[in-house]
């Protein structure tokens, strides 16, 4: 992996600038059964194609951002501060509710 | 209870000296140190500043000026323009501008980090207290040694760094001013471009040490040295920067 | 030196002689000479032996490509002496001949070794009796292999550098193609870098065509302002990153637009015999001619494919060598070959070599007409004695980078061989790897790809995009090729289709007989492609005789997947400069001058030991010591929510914390598991100060603000963990000491057990923790990392008369032991719950708010925990292994001990164990079975050392 990424702040580097954060995913908005909160804490999508995830520039300014890329090809469809992502909730309030289909493993 | 224990000039008294993460590897390299503002500061080698600066602009030189101020902002973006603008100053996201002896460096749209002179890091620290005084949300924090830092000058300096940093430096994409964070030396970085051939870099503290060693095995080898903090200050620096933005 | 007269385009300069050594003779050389020219010129034909068979091998290719002249240049094996410059006082010596290159004992493999040597015998052959693997092993590793490296570390050891360049343009490959285009990128104002694997640009040109204008081509780039690296092969292709290695340094090229000029590959033909010394591609003939004026035989005979071989008769036949015959495999040898016969060279249409005979080198060769191979006996042979026979089976194109970066490539009937299909965006190809033939096609190939990159990055003028409409109307020019066929000659010798591994052809029929029958599991089990030459003389030979055998079309056969590197590069390129990111705290240069033991604590260096652990924990219990704890992860966390964040993020509570007092916080996962330890101390009320364990300081961290970018709360986090040092001074005589340099009252009633305080040391403002790690009393002080000398020098002045000693790493875990604080991820891993590791207390679930890791809590506090961490003593002075298994009456794991050590302050050892939960109470028994030992420990659940915390609170 040596692709390129663009920190919202910071501009287009190298992949190993950043921390990987896993694709995002909904926390349970209430106390969840036994079994959707070991859903949740243990099983991910994990999809071939695009996925949006969660990236750390750990290197630079130490901020978590949104990407949405295809695990494919490493081809990055765009990078975005969490309240600035397409799709997120409008009221900017999570980023990690706003996914098509997280929602189905819960 | 408050947070003085984070200010290196509060803190100091009794003859308290401060030192760089640098001093040691400095020293070994032939250093003559000079304490001015409260640091041990390395200010020249034996062979004197005008060789130094000389030999810096015909190759590379790197300067440990780990005892620059820094003071961090956090706040609402709109907020932390207020303040920089009272300043004389502004924050841009990748540019940083030069006011009060100081690099203005936007992080985040929330977080700022100001760089400036060590003679002026307690009156600025003050300054900032006093504009951010009452703005809810607004945090101030200094942070001067949470950064050790290195200025590397000359017309050789973008090849030093080509070998331990793989920020783009080329001057189309990284123009006098340009704002880079990114990896140095495979540690957590900010770099600023203060002049043409004059690039101040920011690292952790811990790391200083290390970083000198990397920077010198490079540096070295390409036919740099190190060089003093007098040398740094007869050549080409952020005055000039400063000079661009009033004008 | 035997030497042609002066050629047109030759490298080499006669008025400078350089003299180097080969297996210890004297070899004479020009400037400008290859080992391999040079020991050509001297007679030399026989340059290796073989991989297997241990078979004479001489010049193949002359351009690097092939495996047959790898040697070792002053020690350091892998060189290839027909790229190597020849230099002043160079120390050569062969690779795998014992005794000598004219001798070898192991040409027994070949000779009687032959029918016991098929692919994959040694699993075959060497399976029993097992216990001889070990002696099988070191045989088979001195009989093969490219050479040895050299024993001692510094003799290995060289500089290399990594340089990152970026740029807007990579042209890889310095061809008439590479250079067009980077000619034209460049010219239009692009930032353009040109990596060619020669010693000078050029390519093919300054052999095969006019060395004098490509020459002047390349000066041009030069002027243009294009960064040329000669000598220097792109490795591979890692998403728009370009490793080139040249000399010493790996260039990491990243740029935005790559133009792959890579050119094509000469291809051998697969005959019995073919690979005898005098046996060599016509470029390879050609080059030597050429470029070193070094004869390549007296007589030759020609097979070819296609023109290029009549070009090479040409060509020879200029520098004096005779052509016995060429035989070409077309029906028609067309416009060149009418021309060869008019100059008295007998031209063989429809005809191809099926054997090289000769006993050290090639002293005949038999053609014979194509359509006759295959039967059962061939007619019309023809036999010509000649000292070389040069073969041009076509060309593949080099199409390794491309395919790495995403390209396709399919078979094309007409070409003979599989052609690159289309490149992603951003991307281009150009001059013969795109297929493109004729001089005139491959330049404008190359300048369309320069111009289309220029475009692409938004340079350009209207001149230039006027240009490219009419270059892109140029018509295409293919090659005219013909099919070599998949081996003849089969039945008269071996015939090889790889010279890296020693395959031949019936190596490759038997894989797949054995059911090795696709083309990836064949060229693992023969290990065709894997060698040196990384499946430039071997891929596209396999592939026919695969397809061949099997009855499959070439395009159903494939070919294997591409992979870096490009060429055998040496590890040490690789790893570039041996300098590790480490940090060191403000105060490492006072455990320096103290003789400290230093080790690697996470990417720390720390001091361990002072040389005497056991002494120095006692020095703690019975007066003082101090402890350099700059390590510890240390965070601001300030605002209005400051308190509700960390209520949020720990099972405890904080938001009741009182300001100037201090709690110990377990961060837990969602799952409920134990992420991370530390204490916290409220500054005032909106502000906290937050410690997290030493190795677990970053990733709390990114912990924190990853929920507060959920969150959203109005909170900001500052990081300070660099930006503060920090000591513990712990023991009874604490309190003294810190009575001597401190500006505040130190007294237990005016600063209790876990208090927080700000005061003055020796002139500097910190911030004293009262807590107690260690057992006894102890103020942990944190101050800017600038005064880390003045502070620790200032303690230790002060405590020296009270009998204070600096401790380390080591005898602090001995002290925390004594005390069973645990150490998160030495005590726990990550299936540790906060109530399995005895800390139910810290979990405060009736917490109104939602936290982490509440949900999962509130499920294991409800049920009782299979295993429990507990404390375990030993009288008898055994130390069991941390690590060592807790066992139960049959004998079975049933828990593990974490931790161990002898407490010289108890005088007996003590330990922290996973248990079964029915075993964890005091004074029970249980058995851990350590490395064959097996020791009988007593349960202990309460701290070993001041189980009351009365010494704690004092």
């Amino acid at each position: 992996m040596s692709f390129l990424l663009e920190c919202p702040n910071c501009g287009v580097r190298e992949v190993t600038d950043f921390g990987f954060g896993g694709e995002v995913s909904a926390r349970p908005k209430q106390r969840p059964s036994f079994r959707e909160l070991n859903t949740y804490n243990y099983f991910r999508r994990n999809v071939a194609g695009v996925q949006r995830e969660w990236w750390f520039h750990r290197s630079g300014c130490r901020a978590w951002f949104i990407a949405e890329r295809d695990t494919t090809t490493n081809e990055v469809k765009f990078t975005a501060l969490p309240a600035d992502a397409p799709g997120s909730d409008p009221s900017g309030e999570s980023a990690r509710v706003a996914v098509e289909s997280g929602g189905d493993l819960l | 209870m408050n947070l003085d224990f984070l200010s290196a000039g509060a803190a100091a008294a009794d003859g308290a000296v401060a030192r760089s993460p640098m001093e040691a590897k400095a020293r070994a390299a032939g250093a003559r140190f000079d304490i001015r503002d409260g640091w041990n500061v390395a200010h020249a080698f034996a062979e004197g500043a005008e060789e130094e600066a000389r030999a810096a602009t015909r190759t590379a030189g790197w300067a440990d000026v780990s005892h620059l101020g820094k003071l961090e902002l956090q706040g609402p973006p709109d907020q932390l323009d207020r303040i920089a603008s009272e300043c004389g100053a502004e924050l841009r996201l990748g540019e940083a501008s030069r006011a009060g002896e100081a690099w203005w460096c936007r992080l985040t749209t929330t977080r700022a980090l100001v760089v400036c002179e060590a003679r002026v890091t307690d009156a600025l620290r003050a300054q900032l207290a006093d504009a951010s005084a009452g703005a809810e949300q607004v945090t101030l924090t200094e942070v001067t040694t949470n950064f050790a830092a290195m200025t590397l000058v000359g017309p050789g300096a973008r090849e030093v760094f080509a070998r331990f940093c793989a920020l783009d430096l080329r001057p189309a994409v990284t123009p006098v001013r340009a704002l880079r964070p990114g990896s140095i030396a495979r540690q957590p970085g900010i770099l600023i471009r203060e002049a043409e051939d004059r690039y101040l870099f920011l690292f952790g503290w811990a790391t200083g040490e290390y970083v000198w060693s990397a920077v010198a095995d490079a540096g070295e080898h390409l036919g740099g040295r190190p060089i003093g903090i007098d040398a740094l200050s007869a050549l080409p620096g952020p005055a000039r920067a400063e000079e661009t933005l009033s004008a | 030196m035997s030497r042609l007269g002066q050629q047109p385009g030759e490298r080499i300069t006669r008025t400078k002689k350089v003299s180097f050594s080969f297996d210890g003779k004297k070899v004479e050389a020009y400037e400008g000479d290859t080992i391999a020219s040079a020991l050509y010129a001297a007679g030399r034909r026989t340059f290796s032996r073989s991989f297997k068979y241990h078979r004479r091998r001489g010049l193949m290719c002359v351009a690097g490509q092939c495996p047959n002249c790898i040697c070792a240049v002053d020690g350091a094996p892998g060189a290839r002496a027909c790229t190597e410059p020849a230099r002043e006082g160079m120390q050569v010596t062969h690779v795998n001949a014992l005794p000598s290159l004219e001798f070898d004992a192991m040409r027994v493999t070949d000779i009687a070794g032959g029918p016991f040597t098929p692919p994959g015998f040694y699993y075959k052959t060497f399976i029993r009796p097992r216990r001889l693997w070990p002696l099988y092993e070191k045989i088979l590793r001195n009989a093969a292999g490219l050479g040895k490296l050299r024993h001692s570390q510094p003799e290995r050891e060289w500089r290399t550098e990594y340089r990152r360049r970026h740029a807007d343009v990579l042209v890889t490959g310095g061809g008439i193609a590479g250079l067009q285009a980077a000619l034209a990128a460049a010219r239009l104002g692009a930032d353009v870098v040109l990596a060619d694997e020669g010693p000078e640009p050029g390519g093919q040109q300054l052999v095969e065509g006019a060395p004098q204008r490509v020459r002047e081509l390349a000066e041009h780039v030069r002027e243009a302002g294009v960064e040329i690296l000669s000598g220097a092969s792109a490795l591979g292709y890692f998403d728009g990153l370009v490793p080139v290695w040249q000399g010493d340094t790996l260039h990491q090229v990243r740029a935005r637009h790559h133009v792959f000029a890579t050119g094509t590959i000469e291809q051998p033909l697969v005959f019995a015999g073919n690979d005898l010394p005098g046996v060599m591609l016509s470029g390879g003939a050609r080059r030597l001619a050429a470029l070193y004026a070094v004869s390549p035989g007296r007589r030759a005979v020609i097979a070819t494919t296609s023109d290029r071989g009549l070009h090479a008769a040409a060509a020879l036949r200029d520098a004096g060598v005779e052509i016995a015959a060429v035989a070409d495999l077309r029906p028609d040898a067309g416009e060149l070959g009418r021309q060869l016969r008019a100059a008295g060279v007998p031209v063989f249409a429809g005809h191809t070599v099926i054997e090289a005979k000769g006993s050290k080198t090639v002293q005949s060769a038999v053609i014979a007409p194509v359509e006759a191979l295959g039967a059962d006996g061939i007619r019309d042979e023809h036999s010509f004695e000649c000292d070389l026979v040069a073969v041009s089976g076509g060309a593949i194109p080099a199409s390794s980078l491309p395919l790495q970066a995403g390209a396709q490539s399919a078979y094309d009937p007409a070409l003979g061989h599989f052609a690159l299909g289309a490149l992603p965006d951003g991307l281009s190809a150009a001059g013969e790897v795109t297929g493109a033939g004729s001089d005139e096609s491959v330049a404008v190939s190359g300048e369309l790809a320069g111009l289309r990159a220029a475009h692409a990055l938004g340079l350009g003028t209207d001149e230039s995009r006027a240009r490219l409409e009419r270059l892109e109307q140029a018509p295409a020019q293919p090659v005219d090729v013909v099919v070599a066929p998949a081996v003849s000659g089969e039945g008269r010798g071996k015939c090889f289709a790889c010279f890296c591994e020693d395959v031949t052809s019936k190596d490759v029929h038997l894989s797949i007989a054995e059911g090795y029958d696709s083309i990836e599991l064949s060229k693992r089990y023969t290990t065709v492609t894997m060698g040196p030459c990384q499946g430039r003389m071997c891929q596209l030979p396999s592939v026919r005789l695969m397809a061949q055998e099997t009855g499959q079309s070439l395009q159903e056969v494939g070919t294997t997947t591409a992979r870096p590197p490009w060429v055998s590069v040496p590890m040490g390129i690789l790893g570039g400069r041996p300098i590790e990111p480490a940090k060191r705290s403000a105060i490492h240069n006072r455990h320096r001058e103290l003789g400290a033991t230093i080790k690697w604590a996470g990417d720390w260096r720390r001091a361990y030991d002072y040389g005497d652990p056991a002494g120095e924990a006692l020095a703690v219990n019975q007066a003082a010591g101090l402890i350099d704890v700059s390590t510890l992860g240390k965070l601001i966390v300030r605002g209005p929510d400051a308190g509700d964040f960390l209520d949020r993020l720990y099972p405890n509570r904080f938001s009741n914390l009182k300001p100037g007092r201090i709690r110990y916080g377990v961060i837990s996962s969602d799952a409920g598991r134990i992420v991370d330890d530390g204490t916290i101390c409220r500054i005032d009320d909106e502000t906290f100060y937050v410690t997290t364990t030493s190795s677990g300081a970053g990733a709390v961290e990114e912990w924190f603000s990853w929920w507060l970018a959920d969150w959203g709360q109005r909170v900001s986090l500052t990081d300070v963990t660099q930006g503060l040092g920090a000591v513990n001074l712990a023991g009874p005589k604490a309190r003294e000491i810190m009575a001597a340099v401190c500006d505040i009252d130190c007294s237990n009633e005016a600063f209790a057990y876990l208090d927080g305080k700000q005061a003055r040391i020796a002139g500097v403002q910190c911030l004293i923790l009262r807590i107690g790690f260690v057992g006894e009393v102890g103020y942990e002080i944190h101050f800017p990392s600038a005064y880390g000398e003045h502070i620790w020098d200032a303690l230790v002045e002060a405590g020296t008369p009270h009998g204070l000693r600096p401790f380390g790493l080591e005898p602090q875990r001995i002290l925390r032991l004594q005390k069973m604080h645990i150490l998160v991820g030495q005590d726990t891993d990550s299936e540790s719950t906060p109530f399995a590791a005895a800390m139910p207390w810290i979990v405060k679930l009736d917490k109104e708010q939602d936290f982490i890791g509440k949900w999962a809590l509130e499920h294991y506090s409800q049920q009782p925990p299979a295993a429990a961490l507990v404390g375990f003593t030993m009288a008898n002075g055994d130390v069991p292994t941390e690590g060592a298994v807790v066992v139960d009456e049959a004998g079975t794991p049933a828990g593990q001990v974490t931790s161990s050590r002898h407490s010289p302050v108890l005088g007996r050892t003590i330990g922290m164990a996973w248990v079964p939960e029915a075993l964890a109470h005091d004074g029970a028994t249980i058995t851990i079975s350590d490395e064959g030992r097996t020791l009988s420990a007593e349960i202990q659940t309460k701290p070993f050392y001041d189980p009351d915390g009365e010494v704690l609170r004092s």
